[in-house]
């Protein structure tokens, strides 16, 4: 019951789920809609365990004072004012749309632009042309980078403009992004989709049964 | 409100780029601001876009008997609220429901669509060109493709050796030895040439957002002070 059950509702759906996308019958496509309904329906559930999860974990913090704990605070804040705001009077809302265009998305920019500055202290350690294959990354990084911007062929039509050629740094880019970049790519997800197909397969028929977890 | 909208993005913006000098509060105050904004536009957005259309108006239009064939959205509902019993520790077991399903669905929908999206289209995609070579082909929007150049075929031919390589190189069922070594060998140097394309791209994003943010501050942000200070002398 405990085990039984779920592994068999895991294979229903998973059956279900392949067979209905083969079949064009009216009955199969009716199952098909309905089901991707369902699991829509389900996911939010998740998320709201998730909040309470994060929810608990501060309120954890708070009562144990543990480092920076006064911080969780903020967190709530945060969170409570996104949802008073956001679910009764809706995501349209003027208040939460300035909320979520000059708090979140400001901070969601530089969160990520800050990575400027880390990925050039990982890149000086990774770039140093230690052997072949670190060669070619170096080079592909620097041919890619300065392709990417026009910098890269104001370089090369002052300095290489007697080869006859202009604008090659940024031909060079597309032709490494369009040609080996992609023959690379494509073995990777070549190999990875047939990864997450036996995995599939090992999952619908009961085989793979880690997401249930430990006990009995 | 558009003011007070740049002062308050500055404020948090320096309180992050604060991080590059050392952890510090004004850092930690941002960052657990961002952590928790972040969380509840996610909830709300959930809510709004999907378990309310989807599950609560169904629900309320069958309960309330204006369409009855709404009482289907029980079953799910009441699969998601066993995400619940999480919370419950004797019966935390029934977490395993919704997530079998889930689970389920997942694998079910991923079979087929990896098959054609992944498989099917990136081997078409990798042996197509070769059908270009020698004739003119007919694009879907009615345009005459003329054939390859030389410069194409050797792009095509370093496409199929590319892709070749790359799956010997993951390829574990048989030992590295031999021309299989050798086929591996050239399979690293076209990983890293695409481990060397995709860290060139994602240094250039960032720095086109550091671009950005710097903008706000130099332009929008100081240009604000110039308002404020027009206005009030």
């Amino acid at each position: 019951m405990k085990r039984q059950i779920p592994l068999a509702l895991c294979f229903l759906f998973g059956v279900v789920m392949i067979f209905t996308q083969f079949s064009p019958h009216p009955v199969s496509k009716s199952i098909y809609e309905r089901v991707i309904s369902g699991a829509l329906i389900i996911g939010p559930f998740a998320l709201v365990l998730a909040t309470i999860t994060l929810i608990q974990t501060h309120i954890n913090r708070i009562q144990r004072r543990t480092e920076h704990w006064g911080y969780s605070f903020v967190v709530f804040a945060g969170l409570i004012t996104m949802v008073a705001i956001g679910v009764p009077f809706g995501p349209e809302n003027p208040v939460f749309v300035w909320l979520y265009t000059n708090v979140q998305v400001p901070m969601d920019a530089t969160m990520f632009s800050l990575l400027a500055f880390f990925i050039a202290s990982a890149a000086y350690r990774a770039f140093r042309a230690r052997s072949t294959e670190a060669t070619l990354l170096l080079v592909t990084a620097l041919i890619v980078m300065l392709g990417n911007v026009p910098v890269g062929d104001l370089i090369w039509n002052t300095i290489l403009s007697w080869t006859g050629f202009e604008n090659q740094a940024s031909a060079a880019r597309g032709w490494i992004l369009d040609n080996p970049n992609l023959s690379a790519r494509r073995g990777i997800i070549l190999g990875v989709s047939l990864g997450v197909i036996s995995q599939s397969i090992r999952i619908i028929l009961g085989i793979e049964r880690s997401y249930l977890g430990g006990g009995d | 409100m558009q003011l007070l909208g740049i002062w308050v993005a500055a404020f948090l913006t320096l309180c992050i780029y604060s991080f590059l000098y050392k952890d510090n509060p004004l850092y930690r105050f941002a960052e657990h601001l961002f952590v928790g904004i972040s969380v509840g536009y996610g909830i709300v957005l959930s809510i709004h876009q999907g378990f309310l259309p989807l599950a609560w108006k169904p629900f309320w239009e069958a309960i309330t008997f204006q369409d009855t064939s709404g009482f289907w959205v029980i079953i799910p509902i009441a699969f998601g609220l066993l995400f619940f019993a999480r919370l419950s520790p004797r019966h935390t077991w029934l977490i395993r429901y919704p997530i079998a399903i889930l689970i389920g669905y997942g694998s079910g929908i991923a079979i087929p669509n990896v098959l054609r999206a992944n498989i099917f289209e990136q081997t078409r995609g990798t042996l197509e060109p070769f059908g270009k070579i020698a004739r003119e082909t007919v694009a879907a929007n009615g345009n005459i493709i003329p054939p390859l150049t030389p410069f194409e075929i050797v792009g095509a031919i370093l496409m199929v050796i590319g892709v070749v390589c790359t799956l010997t190189y993951f390829f574990f069922s048989v030992e590295h030895r031999g021309p299989i070594k050798g086929l591996s060998k050239v399979g690293i140097a076209f990983l890293m040439i695409g481990f060397g394309s995709a860290f060139g791209n994602t240094v250039m994003g960032r720095v086109a957002l550091l671009i950005q943010r710097m903008d706000f501050l130099m332009f929008d942000w100081i240009a604000s002070i110039g308002t404020i200070f027009s206005s009030i002398f």
